[in-house]
């Protein structure tokens, strides 16, 4: 089937191009002061500092070090889930002044992920069993590897898998690319049969996965807890002693709802995770107790929503903070979050964030006296 | 796409727990299309952790309006119907992708159920500037859940049905649709998903029972748009504006899937949420 043929007869005359209606843009003739314009708006403060106050803001030292030379350039992490790729939000959100994002959940092959619905809000959190869904790793590091390497953001690829050669060999395909910082192993999605829970719940499995990536990567390498497990402890010190560069602490808690029916549960999957604000205290129950028994860095994720779920987490030993959940509502508040810290550590006279990491942990028994050593039974 | 603070104008209670609120936000007025939603934030922080997604009702762009219509399902739509004139809420839109029309059709059939009306309540205005002729038809449980027919255009031809027959035809608005399928050159739905999964089911035989032989020339020229595309949707006859539980509402967290008839889900929230009916795979129970 041939397109017709349009002759245009003079020269000067441009031919007629049929065009698609499109919405006709109807300028007002009169602009009145919009009464929105004039009040400030209600959740995003006004930037009111001043080019002096942003400079001191800069003099604090924010950077922060998860090993293995994965240097940040402030704490405040975008968790894995909650920001896809880091190219979804567009202009909303300034990709370049976050910590570092973890992407989402990426495994070997493409998975289409859990039957709908896949989220629901709960009081004060939100359920979600979206069974990693996401393209594959071929088709990440083909697709945002090129984005991110143009990036001053770190992008943490979060991994997952069903069994260990699964977590080796996607790892291994992202080992060298250019744009991957680092590797987040997700040994605790609750949402797939076989999402590696199994990994997490159990510290000797946990240390064979982790041990079986240190091996083929050099990459920064974070681990991320799950919190539905009785004693967090040794599993977190199998992790770190099999080579992990730092922790994630904590993955969803798992959770169901009830449709309004009542005649089934609402997600698709049954089983959902639980984040927001009503996990705060589970996860930093859980930093508390890990950063006891380990000495990498911990990253606290959990129900951050401002400035002083932040200062929390630090208290009890973390070193860095994932947002979550509460970039769906707020998707400003990470990069917020950073000046808030600057601001928190100016006013306390600080120069760096590093004196209010870890103030609420137990006072450690200071280092046994040289003195009389010999006598220790 | 962007983060706005939208200043509530006017808030009316149109049917029992079904609101109408006007918000002053110029920029969601000029820039955005029927079909597209915006996702606001409820100020009642205490337990709620999620934006709300509703689709853009109207948008006049002259006075910087547009106008969003629900039903208080819970407390974050409770929330907004608290709100006073002059209170300022924060929106992230226009988001989505729009109805495509097709230039050349003058017939167009909307189709909703219940609050599905928000959904093609805009297109049935975008229609009538375009000097088109439009059919809605409307479905609700009983006639004190019809829509007021004083909100629409008059351009607009406005037919009902309820469920229980309290007002107009007698049973399901999609008994209504094989009166007008053949007048129609375009179809647009919006409303429960057995209702789109019926008018497509419609939709996909409806050239063999209207007796349209298929001959040589396929509408288009024989090219192939990609499925989704802007142009694909605009050849196929139904549209749908589908719904699904939506965390962040820009494609990140891949809450809001429905599963397409390639097998692949796509976002409601970025792909969505109008798709061609055949997008969509029906059967598949997601």
């Amino acid at each position: 089937m041939k397109a017709k043929k349009r002759v245009v007869t003079s020269a000067d005359r441009a031919p007629v191009r049929r065009r698609t209606p499109t919405v006709r843009r109807v300028k007002s003739a009169f602009v009145t002061p919009t009464p929105a314009q004039a009040r400030p708006r209600a959740s995003v403060p006004a930037p009111t500092a001043t080019a002096a106050e942003l400079a001191v803001l800069d003099a604090i030292d924010l950077s922060v070090d998860l090993g293995r030379g994965l240097m940040l350039e402030n704490p405040i992490l975008v968790a894995s889930g909650t920001f896809g790729y880091g190219v979804e939000y567009g202009e909303v959100v300034d990709v370049q002044r976050l910590g570092a994002i973890c992407c989402k959940g990426t495994t070997l092959r493409p998975r289409i992920g859990n039957v709908t619905p896949r989220v629901t809000e709960t009081p004060a959190g939100m359920l979600n069993s979206i069974g990693l869904q996401n393209p594959g790793v071929d088709a990440v590091v083909e697709r945002y590897t090129p984005i991110w390497q143009g990036w001053r953001t770190a992008v943490i690829v979060n991994v997952a898998g069903e069994s260990v050669a699964d977590y080796v060999e996607v790892v291994r395909r992202l080992d060298g690319v250019p744009g991957v910082a680092g590797i987040e192993l997700n040994i605790s999605c609750p949402n797939v049969g076989k999402g590696g829970i199994q990994f997490a719940i159990d510290a000797e499995a946990a240390a064979s996965v982790t041990a079986a990536v240190r091996r083929v990567t050099d990459l920064p390498l974070l681990v991320k807890l799950s919190p539905n497990v009785a004693d967090v402890r040794p599993i977190a010190r199998a992790i770190a002693d099999a080579g992990a560069d730092a922790l994630t602490a904590v993955n969803t808690l798992s959770g169901i709802a009830v449709a309004p029916s009542r005649r089934k549960p609402l997600l698709g999957n049954v089983y959902g995770g639980l984040s927001g604000p009503a996990i705060k205290p589970v996860a930093l129950r859980v930093v508390y107790e890990v950063a006891q028994v380990v000495d990498i860095p911990i990253v606290a994720i959990g129900g951050v929503t401002d400035l002083a779920d932040v200062l929390d987490y630090l208290a009890v030993g973390a070193v860095a903070v994932q947002v979550g959940t509460a970039i769906f509502a707020d998707p400003t508040l990470p990069v917020r979050l950073i000046d808030e810290l600057a601001a928190a550590c100016l006013e306390r006279g600080f120069d760096s964030y590093r004196p209010l990491i870890g103030t609420a942990l137990p006072s450690r028994p200071g280092p046994p006296s040289a003195k009389g050593v010999e006598y220790r039974p | 796409m962007r983060l706005l603070a939208a200043e509530l104008v006017d808030s009316r209670e149109i049917l029992p727990g079904q609101w109408i609120q006007a918000f002053h936000a110029p920029h969601l007025a000029n820039g955005s299309r029927a079909g597209q939603f915006v996702h606001v934030r409820p100020g009642d922080w205490s337990g709620l952790v999620l934006r709300r997604p509703f689709s853009i009702n109207t948008a006049d762009p002259a006075s910087g309006i547009v106008t969003i219509h629900f039903r208080t399902i819970g407390r974050g739509t409770e929330w907004f119907t608290r709100l006073r004139a002059g209170d300022a809420i924060d929106m992230l839109g226009p988001l989505g992708r729009p109805f495509e029309v097709d230039p050349r059709s003058r017939h167009l059939l909307l189709v909703a159920g219940g609050l599905g009306m928000a959904g093609v309540r805009m297109l049935a205005d975008e229609a009538i500037r375009d000097g088109r002729e439009v059919t809605l038809l409307f479905g609700a449980a009983s006639a004190r859940e019809v829509y007021p027919s004083s909100l629409l255009p008059d351009e607009v031809e406005y037919v009902v049905a309820t469920d229980d027959g309290s007002m107009g035809h007698a049973g399901f608005v999609t008994e209504l649709v094989p009166e007008y399928e053949a007048w129609a050159d375009q179809a647009f739905a919006c409303g429960p998903q057995p209702m789109l999964a019926a008018l497509a089911r419609l939709a996909a035989t409806r050239r063999g029972r209207m007796g349209v032989a298929k001959l040589g020339r396929k509408r288009g020229g024989g090219k192939m748009d990609p499925v989704g595309s802007p142009a694909a949707r605009r050849k196929a006859f139904l549209q749908v504006s589908m719904e699904q539980n939506m965390g962040c509402a820009v494609g990140a967290c891949l809450g809001c899937v429905v599963m397409s008839s390639s097998g692949t889900p796509q976002r409601v929230c970025r792909e969505g949420p109008v798709f061609s009916a055949e997008e969509i795979a029906w059967e598949a129970g997601w």
